[in-house]
Parts: C-alpha cells; structure tokens; sequence
C-alpha cells in the first residue's frame, strides 16, 4: 500500500537525520536550565549568560576549583598601595578575541562602564565600593574604592574584562568577545550558543574543541537528552535521576530553603509555638528522602556555610516532634490554623518541602493550611508590609556568599521579606552592612544570626548540593562556585 | 468542534421504547462499553473516599516511585504504583477524576446555559438583537483564545474558580449558534405562530414552546463539549496554569510527574490514560446518541446494517458455493 | 466585493480593539506588572524606580492611551528579560511557530484527504473502522501526553529522533506529528463523512454506470464538492494554531515558538513581552482570517459570511 511506504520512507528519512548528529569526539553539548538573557558580561544579574560568558570572558582574580584565589589576568596578588587604593599587574602579550590587545586601557574602560550609574547593572552589588580606575602605564592599573575595601581582590574575580573599544558597542549584548578559552561562534536564540576553542589562548592547550550550550528547561528534558547520549553535561539533576544517568557529580551549592515567620500576628506570634515549629521538622529526613541525600541540614541559621558571615557556632536544629507537640499543647494552640504560603515547580523541590513540611506541623496538633499561589500574588502577599502570612517558604540563593544578602532579604525588619518587627536586630544589620573591618563584621553577624536563631525568627530547612549528570565520556569535576569551566572538563579521546 | 448537524423537531424516543433504546444500544458495542466506563469514572470520582485504597495525599517517603504490582519491586499495596513522593497512583487517578469532572460539567453548565440564553434571544427576537449578538459570537471566535487565558490567568493568579470562568468564557460561543439556528427553523413552525396568535408572551413561548426542541441537540453538543473541555483542563493544569496542589487533577498529575517519566513511566501514564479513556468512553457513546437522536441518521445506519448484512449473505454464500 | 471587504476589514478593526482594551484592562487593572517584573529582594525604593521608568506610575486613562499608541504602532517597548523590544524577539519566533504549523497541520491537511476518501470508499469496511477508530483515539488523546510518550519512546528507548529543541528537520518530526494528531483526526473525519454522503448521491451514481473511473469520480468530482467544508476546516485548524493553541506542544518539546515563548514570559514574569505577543497574534489572526474569507468568496460567490 503507498501509506505503507510512505510510513517506511518517513521513519527511514527520520532514522537518517538522527545519524548525522552523532557528536566528535573532541565536542561536547551541555544542556543549561535557561537561555540567557543577555551575553553582555556586565549588564545583568543572570546565571545563564554567566555559565557562557565564564568561558569567553577572564577576570583580573580567577580562583582554583578548591575556591583559592589566584592571579587571572592580573601577572601578581594586587597591592594594597594606600588604603582605598590598590595596584594591579596585568599579564603582558594577552589579546581579546578580535585581536586587540589586553592592557590597562581595557581594565579602565571595563571597570568605567560597570560602574557607570547610567548603565544601571545589576551586579552593581558586587562592585558598590569602587569609585574609579586609572591607567598608570600600559600594564599597570589603579583601583580606586570609596573607603577602605579588603573584599575588593575578591570582587575582581567578578568583574569580566572587555575590549577597550567594544564597551560601548551595543553588540556587545549578543557577540561577546573576552580573552578566555573559549570563542563565542553563534548564538541560535531559542535553541543553543555555540563556543570553539581559543587556539591562541595564553593559559594553554584545552581537550574539549567545540562545545554546543542549549536551554533545556525542564529536568526530565535534560535527562531524557543526557540517557538519549545527546548531551554531556546538565545541570540541576534531580537526586532522583542519579543512579539512572552514566555519571553524576555533586558539591555543594548556593541555596537554601527558608521558612519566613511573622512574629507579630497569627499563631507565629507565640514564642513557643515558632520553637515547636522548627523542633517538629526532620531535617535530616527531609535532605535523604526528599533530595536523595543531596542536600545536609541547616545549621541554626539561614546564612550559606560558605558565605562570609556563616556562624559555625550555632547547634544544628533538634528533631524533637514530642517537645513540639508539648510547646503547641502548653501554648494553647492546639488545634489552630497556620497559612503556610509557598510555590510550585519555582524552586527545586519546593512543592515537595512544602507538603512534608505541612505534615511534621500537622503532627504537632496544628491545623496546616497550605497555599500555593501563583507567582504574582505570591510576590504581593510576601512583600506586603500590612498582613504578613503566617509563614512562607521561599529559596535563598547566594551568589555573593555574603551574609549581608541572607539577613537584608530575611533578618531585617521592614525590608525584603522579613516578618518581624524587631528594630534592635535591624539597627544591627545596619551596622554590619557598614562595618569594614572583617573581624567586627563577621562578629556582628554571628550576634545577629544567635540572636534570630534563639528567638526561632525563621524556619531555614537544608542547603542544597548542586548535582550534574555527565556522559560516560565526560570528566569534570563540579567547583563550589557554579561555574562551568568548560577548560577545565576532560573527554576520554584526550 | 467538527460541524454538529442541527436537527428540527421533537425526536427524543418516547417513553415506552426505552427497554428498545437500550437493546439498541447493546448493538453498538463500542458505545456500551464507553457507556459502562464513563458510568465506572463517574461512580469512582463520587465515591472516591469509599473506593480509593488510600489517601490521595498521603505521602510515604520510602515508597517513593514503586513500581504498578505486576512489575519486579512493585506490590498489591499501591496496585498502580507510588509518585515520586510515595502517594498511591491509583487513589490519586480515582481523586483525580473528581477535579476533572467537576470542572468540565461546571463548564459545560455555565457556558451552556449563557450560550442557549443569548441563542434563544438571538434566534426569537431576530433584527438587531439578533445581528449584535452574532457580531459579538464572530468576534470572540476571531481572538487568539489559549493566549488570553494564558494572560487571564498569569495576571488573576490560577485556581479552580478562575479556570472555570475562563474556559466558560471562551466556550459559550458554540452553544448560542446552535440554538441559534434551531430557533430560527422552529420559529417558522405553524405551532409557534399559532401560539403567538392565540397571545402567549414571548417568554412563554421561548421557554415552553421552543426550549423543548432544543433537548436533543444541546445534549449532545453538550457531551461533546464536555469532552473538549476535560481536555483543555488537563493542558492548562500541565502548564501549571489550572488546578493547583495540594488539589489534585489528572493533567496536574501528569505535569508533576513528567520529571519522572524516564525513571518511573506509570507516574505519568495512568493519569494521562484516565484523560484518554474517559474522553473515548464519552465520545463513542456520544457519537452513537447523535446518531440515535437523529431520524437521518437512523435511517442511515438501518441501511447500513442492511446492506452489511446482505453483502455478508452472499460473502458465506459464495464461500460457500 | 469592495463592500464586503470594508465590512470584514471593519469587524476586525473592532476585534483588534477589543483585545487591546482586554489586554490593558488584564495587565493593569488585574495583574502588577511591578510585583511580577522585579526580583524578590528589590527594595520598595526600586520597585518606585521601576514604576516610574515604565511608567506604570502615571493615571491610569493616561496609560492607556500611551498603550494604545504603543499598540498601534506595533511598538511594545523592550522585554525586561530580554532588555530588547518585544516585538524583536517577537518577529524572531514567530517563523518557528509557521514551520511547526505548516509542518503539522499541513502534513494533517494532506493525509486526512487520503485517508477521508479510501475510508469513505467501502464505509464499515477495514480500513474505515481502522481509520475512524484511530480518529476516535486521536482525539481523545491529551496532546501533551502523547508527546511525553514519543519522547519517551523514541528519543530515549529507540534513540532515533532527538528529544527536544530546534535544529534541523529531525528535531520537527515529534513536535509536528504531536500537534497533527487531533487536527488529523478533525479533518480525516470531515473529509470521511461528507465523502460518504457525496458518493451517496445520484451523479456519482449515474457516473458509474456511465462508466467513470473510481478515481476520477473520487477525485475529480466528488473532492470539488466537499472542497467547501474542507477548506473552511483547515483555515480553522490553522486560526486555531496560530490562536496559542500551539502552546502544549511547544512546551512539550521545548521548541522556541511563540506559545513557548508566551509561557517563558509568563515564567519570567515578563508581562510586556506577553502583551505584545497576544496583540500582534490577534491582529495576524483577524488579518489571517479576512483573507481566507475572500478566498471563500472567490472560490464561492455564494457563500454568505459575516
């Protein structure tokens, strides 16, 4: 029959395309969780243009996958030569992409237009401090900060590094062109970027030559991808899919669920009460069964193990659902309403954490009332400064590893989403966001992150291991700060 | 939506052949089995608490994502397996049911009674009610109908209450062009204008003269519909956009388990075969009453049924010889 | 002919403005498009910013005519995920929504006239129960299961066909095949059924007798009469589409279109990008559909429309 061979012909012509995408030994696909949505390495606050961009463009400081920090662009460790100025080396012989020269003009003209107010970046947070740049010769450069910053050689390892003449180039948003290990080649919107191999890059030969970044935004798509052999390496793998995918790697990651209260109104109001909520959870069993052993519980606290500011001090939260049923009981409110306002498929897990956290409340004798709205009233009902919900899940990821964004966005009475309204704690905040010597500022935060943890403020539950599933081919280690390295990936062929 | 043939009058059976209509039914074998499951659906999501082995909600965080019974790791205790936070698929797909249906028969309630309202006044009143109600038909066909509600409800916020109002929105057009047109050929009929004589206010006649003969037809636009709108429920609820947890319905199901589906397939096949079944069930025995109510079509398939039967007579003839 | 072509322009001239009053009344009146745009640890100080650079400060009647101007003029101003006009990226994947209809419903178009008229030619025989029973499944089918099930099948077990995104004509095969089935089974049955009643009438009879071949009758005469019906559902079938309908598969198969786009807006809470999507998809529509109107009416002076 023709229908016959038309099927035929329609599989035989579908089993043809697929064989031409059989992949080269030497390139590799790696599948991220979003497009970015800009390839300008200054613009935005966005961690799709910074897993491509990590690979085109270099920074003065670059830090070692174990997290040191070491020279990138820059020859030496900078110096500090008064104190709000510091001097820095740059690397000779080092060309952009198009082939102009990286020198001090460059590092002027990058630094300028970040901080340019008209430019308006986002991620002016990590550079807030800095007040100007000058060329001293054609490889040397000063730094200028608004007071004394000891953070600023770290912040130089933010700060991605443009061709004098393209900073005001507005192709700059969809063409990049840095020094680093990796040309940028095209960019299919929608779909995929692709990168090729820098053969003149100065830092030495890389094994991988081509590699393809698409946006895959669902996790099953990814693994689906990854199990049909045309990906490599993808990102955010749910614990559940380890054991189903060739390789799978873990370190820990930058976020944290959280669990808001308001300490003024509703049940949460009650000392005691907030006490058996963080008492009636399991953490432990929450971070085995619900991220597969991904993730550890947290320590008293909201603030990243690894971020400046983390108080290494505080007791990790007791599972005692008998004390916390007893706390309930003795406060009278058995059998109480608690709203507990959360999200679905925003955040990894969220729906899940919600409904198990939903039950351990519900074993204290509480009556758990959980709703799920949609982004937009989520948002208006978790900034509202007149009714607060009774408790709120949200996910806090850190980027700046900084204690100043956990306690700004949590901690601090009236701003972010915070539900208290404790002035003393808030003048504190105040002071450590100010505060320039590390010492005292590291002291405030623990006083801060004591004083909100005795007072059961919050409800943080785990930190969560960031996961990637790798082909059979693929070797890489993960790096404790997100980045994709693809210089630092290994194929089996080389 | 493919064109629905509209009929004139009155050919609901009377009630002494219902014993026939079902002995005719029994004929079509498809249509008593879509019948029969459509009857199990209904009866399960009405009695779900009675029938489902477990809580729908209840989670167990060691049965997470066991395999339906008759495969290696799976057992009678979760007969269609768990979901990836350890709930009973079946208890859930019997749940399930329940949001489904009751969505679609709101639907189909709101948005046929506002269609057969402004249909009747269109077709009974004719002029220029007639021709502004039509405009407004035509124009809310003409909108891009999925993206408003996508934009509907990405500003309201999703939920039950807003999915039914807005796919009812979207729907009633249907209802008021067919009771439109039927209007329009019964308001001819000697009846009418005899009642309209004799004095009888409009209302009167609309409700107790015309609506009767609109039985038939809306019936079976209405199952159709039905049909139609479990799924258009289930892709909103996959886009995240319609029923929202902890409620629970097969096309929410079927979104939260994609992530899944390449570890543990059943977490999304169960609740998307409920969809299939139940939308088949419906449409086989819809399409065997549109035939039954319809004396052309009957007459159609008596032909049918005896021309097979010929032609069979001489195939065991022939084969015979 | 002028006549009715002023009219249908007019009826759409309404409709256009419709959507643009529903649209403002939805983002503005219902929705913040503040709340939605800005991240969750934006200060009120930013949030105030942002309202003003947008001008979602001003009086309300003032903004609404600032939107229709925007409207008019297709001008949208820039997507706050993107940061660059909306109607850029908008111009930018509208093609990949086209390709995957005309894929689709264009390879439905062109099987369901084949399969309607061999089913239609021995009504109850094999081939029709087998193709009304596979129309029946078709429908019943919710679009993004059978899509999860192709993948499943062969991007993951088979390995044959990739699992998602765009590229090259691999990458359409299971998009276009998903969103296919139900407009197959729509027009399959159509094409079936009025088949049937044609071939039931006296010409094609006294056709035979006069001994016609089978397929010049099928072809040739009984396809120009039930062209009407057929065509009237294909331009549905492509409205219906272009109107979102696009949108499951889409997302299914993460194929960078408009419907995926619209979600990704709505994900990224981009409320600008989504509006400008749903205005300029009502205007190609009530465009789309004035033309097939004239079309009907060249083919048909007859036809009654309007």
């Amino acid at each position: 029959m023709k229908l016959n061979r038309f099927l035929l012909g329609a599989v035989g012509m579908g089993l043809l395309l697929a064989s031409t995408s059989f992949s080269n030994a030497q390139d590799i696909t790696i599948a991220l969780s979003a497009e970015p949505s800009t390839l300008d390495p200054q613009a935005r606050e966005d961690g799709a243009e910074r897993a491509v961009s990590d690979n085109i463009y270099e920074t003065l400081m670059q830090r070692l996958p174990d997290g040191e920090l070491v020279p990138g662009l820059a020859a030496e460790l900078p110096v500090q030569i008064d104190p709000t100025t510091w001097e820095f080396k740059l690397r000779d012989g080092i060309t952009f992409h198009n082939g102009e020269a990286f020198n001090a003009h460059a590092v002027v003209a990058s630094i300028q237009r970040v901080i340019d107010p008209a430019f308006n970046s986002e991620q002016l947070a990590y550079f807030g401090t800095i007040s100007g740049a000058q060329a001293v010769d054609d490889l040397t450069v000063r730094i200028t900060t608004t007071g004394p910053d000891p953070m600023l050689p770290s912040r130089m390892y933010w700060m991605k590094m443009l061709p004098a003449s393209y900073v005001t180039d507005p192709a700059v948003a969809e063409v990049p062109v840095g020094t680093g290990p990796y040309k940028f080649v095209s960019w299919q919107r929608g779909s995929e970027i692709q990168l090729e191999a820098n053969a003149d890059y100065w830092g030495g030969k890389v094994c991988v030559q081509n590699a393809t970044m698409r946006f895959v935004g669902e996790p099953g798509t990814r693994l689906s991808g990854l199990l049909a052999g045309e990906l490599d390496l993808i990102v955010n793998l749910l614990p559940e899919f380890v054991s189903s995918v060739p390789k799978a790697v873990a370190v820990e990651g930058l976020e944290t669920p959280v669990i808001i209260l308001a300490t003024d109104t509703g049940v949460t109001a009650i000392p005691e009460v907030r006490r058996a909520l963080n008492l009636a959870i399991d953490r432990e069993a929450i971070a085995e069964s619900i991220f597969g052993g991904y993730a550890d519980p947290a320590q008293g606290q909201l603030v990243n193990p690894a971020a400046f500011g983390f108080n290494k001090d505080l007791p990790f939260y007791e599972y005692d659902p008998e004390a916390a049923r007893k706390l309930v009981e003795d406060a009278g409110a058995t059998g109480k309403t608690i709203t507990l306002l959360g999200q679905s498929g925003r955040w990894l897990k969220d729906r899940e954490m919600l409904e198990a956290v939903a039950a351990y409340w519900g074993e204290t004798g509480l009556t758990v009332n959980v709703e799920i709205e949609e982004w937009g009233q989520f948002l208006s009902r978790l900034f509202s400064k007149d009714v607060r919900p009774d408790s709120v899940l949200v996910v806090n990821s850190n980027e700046l590893l900084d204690a100043s964004r956990e306690t700004t966005f949590a901690y601090q009475a009236g701003s972010g989403a915070a539900s208290n309204s404790d002035a003393e704690l808030a003048a504190w905040i105040n002071e450590a966001v100010a505060e320039i010597d590390p010492e005292q500022r590291a002291a405030l935060y623990a006083k801060i992150t004591a004083y909100a943890n005795e007072r059961d403020y919050l409800v943080p539950l785990v930190n969560i291991e960031d996961i990637y599933g790798l082909s059979e081919r693929l070797d890489w280690n993960p790096r404790r700060d997100a980045k994709l390295m693809i210089r630092e990936m290994k194929l089996s062929g080389c | 939506m493919a064109a629905i043939s509209v009929y004139g009058a009155d050919t609901a059976p009377p009630k002494g052949r219902r014993w026939e209509l079902l002995a005719e039914l029994w004929q079509d074998k498809a249509a008593t089995a879509g019948l029969v499951a459509v009857l199990v659906v209904v009866l399960a999501s009405i009695f779900a608490p009675l029938v489902a082995p477990h809580d729908p909600a209840a989670q167990d965080i060691i049965a997470r994502m066991d395999p339906p019974f008759w495969m290696e790791g799976g057992s009678t205790t979760h007969l269609l397996g768990t979901d990836h936070l350890g709930r009973d698929i079946l208890s859930r797909v019997i749940y399930g049911g329940r949001a489904s249906l009751l969505i679609a028969a709101a639907v189909v309630l709101v948005a046929g009674g506002f269609g057969t309202m402004l249909g009747l006044l269109a077709g009974y009143r004719g002029g220029r009610t007639d021709s502004v109600i039509m405009r407004i038909v035509d124009a809310q066909v003409a909108l891009p109908g999925l993206l408003l509600i996508l934009l509907v409800i990405s500003a309201v916020g999703p939920g039950i209450t807003t999915l039914i109002i807005v796919l009812a929105i979207a729907n009633w057009m249907i209802y008021a062009r067919v009771v439109r047109s039927v209007v329009l050929g019964v308001r001819e009929m000697e009846y009418i204008e005899a009642a309209e004589i004799l004095g009888c206010k409009p209302g009167r006649i609309m409700f107790l003269h015309i609506l009767p003969n609109l039985i038939s037809p809306l019936m079976t636009l209405a199952i159709l519909e039905f049909t139609n709108i479990i799924l258009a429920e289930a892709a909103l609820s996959f886009l995240g956009l319609g029923v929202q947890p902890p409620a629970t319905s097969w096309g929410l199901d079927v979104a939260s388990g994609k992530n899944y589906i390449f570890v543990a397939w059943w977490v999304v096949a169960f609740p998307g075969l409920a969809i299939a079944i139940t939308v088949l069930s419906i449409s086989l025995f819809a399409n065997w009453l549109r035939v039954t109510t319809d004396p052309q079509e009957r007459e159609k398939r008596f032909a049918r049924g005896q021309a097979g039967a010929l032609r069979r007579a001489a195939e065991a003839k022939r084969s015979a010889a | 002919m002028t006549k009715f072509l002023l009219h249908r322009l007019w009826q759409g001239f309404i409709v256009v403005i419709v959507v643009t009053t529903v649209v403002f009344v939805i983002t503005r009146l219902v929705g913040n498009p503040v709340d939605m745009a800005l991240p969750l640890s934006a200060t009120d100080a930013q949030r105030a910013e942002f309202a003003r650079q947008t001008g979602l400060d001003r009086p309300i009647f003032e903004q609404f005519v600032t939107f229709v101007g925007e409207a008019v003029s297709l001008q949208f101003g820039d997507s706050l995920w993107q940061r660059r006009p909306a109607m850029a990226i908008f111009w930018e994947v509208l093609p990949n929504t086209l390709i995957l209809l005309l894929a689709g419903i264009g390879g439905a178009i062109v099987a369901s006239l084949f399969l309607g008229i061999f089913a239609a030619v021995r009504p109850g025989g094999l081939l029709d129960r087998a193709v009304t029973t596979v129309a029946l499944v078709g429908l019943s089918l919710p679009q993004f299961w059978v899509g999860l099930m192709l993948i499943m099948f062969f991007a993951v077990i088979m390995k044959v066909l990739p699992t998602s995104g765009m590229g090259g004509p691999a990458y359409l095969v299971m998009p276009a095949l998903t969103l296919a089935l139900p407009s197959l089974a729509r027009l399959t049955m159509l094409v079936r059924s009025s088949m049937i009643d044609e071939l039931n009438k006296q010409y094609v009879k006294t056709a035979r007798v006069k001994g016609m071949s089978q397929s010049s009758i099928l072809f040739r005469h009984a396809l120009r009469n039930i062209l009407v019906p057929f065509l009237t559902l294909c331009g549905w079938e492509l409205t219906y589409g272009l109107a979102g309908f696009t949108v499951v598969v889409e997302s299914v198969f993460a194929w960078p279109g408009l419907g995926y786009t619209a979600m990704q807006a709505i994900q990224r809470n981009d409320p600008f990008l989504l509006q400008a999507i749903v205005i300029c998809i009502s205007f190609i529509i009530v465009i789309f559909n004035i033309g097939l109107d004239v079309l009907f009416k060249l083919i048909d002076p007859r036809i009654k429309i309007g």
